[in-house]
């Protein structure tokens, strides 16, 4: 669905490192960073509005550099920085919109308006940006496209249109064998409705997994060990902080037999706790950085 | 490139400017009346709101159509559909000279039609308003390159200054050439070498900044 190879991009401030990046038809991919880790470089790059430097973008079995009109038919896009004419209504935009897409639905056009408490006589600038915002994603839903690209949709959103627009994309990706990718520094959103997720810092994709296979590796630790304990060697061990003889650790590559050596060493096993995709974040995001410090 | 796309996109950008272009083409019609009126003081006085009338058509489309996307950052909204830079750049350029030209035309349609028609005016002026303005269409049209290379609508006025400094330079030269003098008092039409000299080179102007224009906005990366 979406191939990209050795892609970079360099701005002033910025460089994008050679990205790797597949998305599987129906796969939902959960774009995580932080402020300027890359995450719209890499989705305009995929979008065709901006190109790289070097390596190539394949999308829907087309090369972006050649054939972007073609492919962006099928394409949904949304970014936190685009914007509607200000001066003109919803309904002037689904005019718009629908006749550059042949694939427009006007039923479940009408069914979104309804849905989000829009009404298509509405002037953008009177919009909130809750509104504003499921007023983007009803003209990019509605043209059914098969390729969701979702820069940050639920940034700025309060907890109620929020909720509304993870339903919403909920229910549109169950409607067909879509695949989406989505891009947020809110890890609750993307736990929510992700199945793989990638992990990007600095220009540089720092992990890239199965949503699932995250936050069965990740553990948080806490034993009490003897001043004269000595820790056995443990594989992905990510932090060990201590006080007196309280210990906290973090695993990025958790499984029984790791419980069972520290109990052996000597150590007094308190708890294994899962990890939310918060700290899992914050832990690839240091191992990264301290990675990239060595 | 889709002509569809370029169509609907370039009628969506006349919409966007509907009110601008009727305001524009109401002060068009009534300064190229009073440039026609018999009474000198009325004449010169709509001969300049013409020169205006130009001026402000051409900032205002180019700061509205071409730089506006930009800074409304409705671009990524109209890209996002299936529009390819080219069919962007062709659109954008077409109808900025659109909505430009439109006004421009009717004004010197009108000046040249009083002035070859109406009994008190001399028909030898229709000699002089076309060198005129093709001077204010090439402004224009420089400024659309400076618009495309810089992006920016600082750099596009500061161009737009440039440009009314250069048509004061000319309006004092042109004017007071005695082949013109003689030719814009004249009771027929006759057109003197000067005349055609400065109207081939306006052209040269206009068609290589246009093209320019073209050239550079389809080279550009990233629109976004």
């Amino acid at each position: 669905m979406v191939q990209l190879f050795g892609v970079t991009k360099r701005y002033s401030h910025f460089q994008l490192q050679p990205v790797d990046l597949t998305l599987a038809p129906g796969m939902v991919m959960g774009l995580i960073g932080p402020n300027g880790a890359g995450k719209s470089t890499v989705m305009r790059i995929m979008m065709g509005l901006v190109n790289p430097d070097s390596g190539s973008a394949r999308v829907l079995g087309h090369s972006m550099s050649s054939n972007v009109s073609l492919v962006k038919q099928e394409i949904g896009y949304f970014s936190d920085d685009l914007r509607l004419y200000n001066g003109e209504s919803l309904g002037w935009h689904m005019d718009l919109v629908r006749s550059m897409y042949p694939t427009w639905d006007p039923e479940y056009a009408q069914e979104l308006l309804t849905k989000f408490g829009l009404l298509d006589r509405q002037r953008i600038k009177g919009l909130s940006h809750g509104q504003r915002v499921k007023a983007m994603l009803l003209l990019i839903f509605a043209r059914r496209p098969k390729l969701l690209i979702l820069d940050e949709p639920t940034n700025g959103l309060d907890p109620v249109a929020k909720q509304e627009v993870l339903a919403e994309l909920m229910q549109v990706m169950n409607q067909e064998d879509r695949s989406i990718i989505y891009s947020s520094h809110q890890t609750q959103d993307v736990e929510q409705i992700s199945d793989w997720l990638t992990f990007i810092d600095r220009g540089r994709v720092i992990a890239s997994d199965n949503r699932d296979d995250f936050l069965e590796c990740w553990r948080r630790i806490k034993l009490r060990a003897p001043d004269s304990w000595k820790l056995p060697a443990i594989p992905g061990l990510q932090q060990d902080s201590q006080l007196q003889n309280f210990r906290v650790m973090t695993i990025d590559r958790y499984d029984e037999t790791i419980a069972k050596r520290l109990v052996e060493s000597g150590a007094e096993l308190e708890a294994v706790e899962p990890m939310t995709l918060e700290e899992i974040f914050v832990g690839v995001v240091s191992r990264g950085r301290q990675a990239e410090a060595r | 490139m889709n002509s569809n796309v370029v169509r609907i996109l370039f009628l969506k950008d006349l919409y966007l400017s509907r009110h601008f272009l009727f305001g524009y083409l109401a002060g068009a019609m009534a300064s190229a009346i009073l440039t026609c009126l018999p009474y000198k003081p009325v004449s010169d006085i709509g001969f300049l709101l013409m020169i205006t009338v130009t001026i402000a058509t051409g900032i205002h489309m180019i700061g509205l159509l071409m730089l506006g996307d930009g800074i409304e950052h409705t671009r990524a909204f109209v890209l996002s559909m299936p529009v390819s830079v080219l069919d962007y750049s062709v659109s954008k350029i077409a109808v900025v000279l659109c909505t430009f030209l439109i006004p421009w035309s009717l004004m010197l349609g009108v000046a040249m039609m009083g002035s070859y028609l109406l009994p008190y005016a001399k028909p030898g002026v229709v000699v002089v308003l076309p060198a005129i303005f093709c001077f204010m269409l090439s402004c224009f049209t420089i400024q659309l390159v400076s618009a495309v290379v810089t992006d920016s609508i600082g750099w596009t006025i500061v161009v737009m200054v440039a440009g009314n400094v250069g048509l004061n330079l000319f309006l004092m030269n042109f004017n007071s050439d005695p082949a013109i003098v003689a030719a814009a008092k004249s009771d027929t039409v006759t057109w003197p070498a000067l005349a055609i000299q400065v109207l081939a080179i306006e052209w040269l102007v206009i068609i290589g900044s246009v093209v320019l224009a073209f050239y550079l906005q389809t080279r550009k990366r990233d629109l976004v």
